[in-house]
């Protein structure tokens, strides 16, 4: 299946500064994260795949063609920026149905759309009341909501969860996973925050210093980094010892046992180290590593 | 006998949608309904609409007292007519374009859905032409209600409504040009500069104070007449001072610096289509000068800050 987005060679520059170099990456169906600290040009690359700069060189495609250039193809994009978008005086429904008309819907159509993707996203009972009465929870969503009330193919996401509380935050991925699991549209969500990345996201790309760095499935990143802890209630020095005998590689966290990188085969070993110290097992806990292990490890 | 009824309700879930895109054009004419909507301010609160229902009836108060001066007074009377309408309607269509004008394109851009517009199959060009198209044809209904009021009221007070037609009916093409070229301008300069600023009350302030400096210095340049003073003393000692006014102190530059009261030049421009004459004022200055000045600065007044407007938004930093 041919990627939705691509950036081939994409260098993207502001005077002297490059916020883009000459990168390559491909954005597949499902649920894609944008990783990177602030500067690393998560936003210069969604704004070259919605057509809002033109690159300096290369090319930022969406389903083959140049946003830039094709204006068409933008009816089907969906954008929830980082920052305020939402006008205060006038109400989401109408709100919605003005910009599924814009995105190129007819204005019956657009209604009905409006009135569907605001219930989607919680705001079914709210949809006549001014957006500048909405919690800042809400208003949110209605940004969500007028990414997608004109159904896009893919929808780009800049720092969805910026301004929320931790409650807010959950409900957003939440609602974000919804997006690209049940309603089948696929989004780029660009974050610095790998937690948020790591629960929500099926692959990554990594940009640093207008570099992607790393790319591939989550999935990918974290199996290879399978962690394994043990908690005993006894002979903790004796296990350790017999785990060295056994040629299994652990060390102390406080009174846990850590093994890194366990294999199948190690689980055998680790279970005849415990009969041969003697220990009382209270606890045994595979964990996958998170990403943000594996960039603090990148780091160190 | 009752009838049993049977239902189920499902939930559909989330529904992808298969219906027409109509594309750039669609997006083109929701923005131009938009523009007009918010000018009229509809779909929002009361309040919003209070201020454009007022300039638009006040803006057809000149037509009904034009009609009833015309049915009291009798068919040897008069009135101003279609010429002199948009010249007495020009205050109140200065008001109405410096208060309403920034309404289309200062919040846009204020709280940032603008970036919404242009992730969308719309140009900055569209957005501009889209905005300034909905405020134009606003300022038109409100220039030809009046006109169109006046036509049909003078037509019924008429004491032959037939020769009224077929003596008056060019006024039609007439009011319909002159309405034309009153409208692009107080349309395209206020929008201007509403592009610049983030607050409405800036934008208005400022259109209404270009109106009136470009009036006083026009006033101050083109008709302060220079004076002679002569003293002369008679035999038995009294003095008498004779104090004559000799004309503009500006001489012949005085019909250029009339040009300088840019709300008269879309008036002029409608008296030469009307074929009228100015009796005084600026306009009688300017009617000194060649024809193709007068429409050479007008289209100066409208394309200049027509270009500005739209440099403006291309390439805005979002």
């Amino acid at each position: 299946m041919p990627p939705i987005l691509e950036a081939k060679n994409l260098t993207k520059r502001y005077g002297s500064t490059i916020a883009l170099d000459s990168v390559d990456f491909e954005v597949e169906e499902g649920i894609t994260g944008l990783l990177g600290p602030n500067g690393a040009g998560k936003s210069t690359a969604i704004k070259l795949f919605l057509g809002l700069l033109k690159p300096t060189s290369g090319s930022a495609e969406v389903m083959g063609r140049q946003p830039y250039n094709s204006i068409d193809i933008r009816g089907r994009l969906g954008y929830m920026p980082e920052h305020d978008c939402l006008p205060d005086s006038i109400n989401s429904s109408e709100f919605l149905s003005h910009m599924a008309q814009v995105s190129g819907l007819p204005p019956s159509h657009a209604r009905t759309r409006a009135a569907d993707v605001l219930r989607h996203v919680g705001l079914d009972e709210e949809r006549y009341r001014p957006i500048g009465e909405y919690s800042t929870g809400m208003k949110q969503r209605v940004k969500l909501a007028q990414a997608l009330v004109h159904d896009p193919t893919i929808v780009m996401l800049d720092e969805p969860t910026a301004g929320l509380d931790p409650g807010g935050r959950e409900e957003m991925l939440d609602l974000i996973r919804r997006t690209g699991r049940e309603f089948g549209i696929s989004l780029l969500l660009s974050s610095h925050l790998m937690g948020e990345v790591e629960r929500t996201c099926d692959r990554i790309v990594v940009l640093e210093g207008g570099r992607v760095t790393q790319a591939g499935a989550v999935a990918q990143f974290t199996q290879e980094t399978q962690t394994l802890f043990l908690e005993v209630d006894d002979n903790l020095d004796e296990l350790m010892e017999a785990l060295q005998k056994h040629g299994v590689q652990a060390e102390l966290d406080g009174a846990r046992v850590v093994v890194q990188d366990v294999t199948e085969e190690q689980y055998d070993d680790i279970r005849d180290a415990l009969v041969d110290a003697d220990s009382r097992l209270r606890r045994l806990a595979p964990r996958r590593g998170s990403l943000q292990d594996i960039f603090r490890g990148d780091q160190a | 006998m009752t009838t049993e009824r049977q239902g189920e309700i499902y939930d559909l879930g989330y529904q992808r949608y298969d219906g027409p895109r109509e594309g750039r054009g669609r997006a083109r004419r929701a923005l131009l309904v938009n523009g007009i909507r918010s000018a009229l301010g509809i779909g929002r609160g009361s309040r919003a609409k209070v201020l454009p229902v007022l300039l638009f009836l006040s803006a057809l108060g000149p037509a009904v007292v034009m009609i009833i001066i015309a049915s009291v007074a009798g068919p040897g009377f008069e009135v101003s007519g279609h010429a002199g309408y948009y010249s007495m309607i020009a205050t109140i269509l200065l008001l109405f374009s410096a208060i309403i004008a920034p309404e289309l394109l200062i919040p846009d851009r204020r709280d940032r859905v603008l970036h919404l517009y242009l992730v969308r199959p719309l140009t900055p060009t569209d957005y501009v032409a889209g905005r300034w198209s909905a405020f134009l044809i606003v300022t038109l209904a409100i220039v030809y209600s009046g006109q169109i009021l006046l036509f049909l009221g003078l037509l019924l007070t008429a004491s032959d409504p037939v020769e009224y037609v077929r003596e008056n009916w060019l006024d039609i093409p007439r009011f319909l040009a002159a309405g034309l070229v009153v409208a692009v301008f107080t349309t395209t300069l206020p929008m201007a500069v509403a592009a610049f600023t983030s607050r409405r009350a800036y934008a208005a302030a400022f259109v209404i104070g270009l109106w009136v400096v470009s009036t006083s210095t026009a006033g101050i340049l083109a008709t302060s007449e220079q004076t002679e003073m002569r003293t002369t003393t008679a035999p038995d000692g009294t003095v008498t001072v004779e104090v004559e006014e000799s004309g503009a102190i500006a001489g012949d530059m005085a019909k250029w610096f009339a040009l300088l009261s840019i709300g008269d030049v879309p008036i002029r421009i409608n008296d030469m289509i009307f074929g009228e004459e100015a009796e005084s004022g600026f306009g009688a200055l300017v009617e000194e000068l060649p024809e193709i000045v007068p429409i050479g600065w007008y289209l100066i007044l409208t394309a200049g800050p027509g270009f500005v407007l739209w440099r403006r938004y291309q390439g805005i930093a979002i």
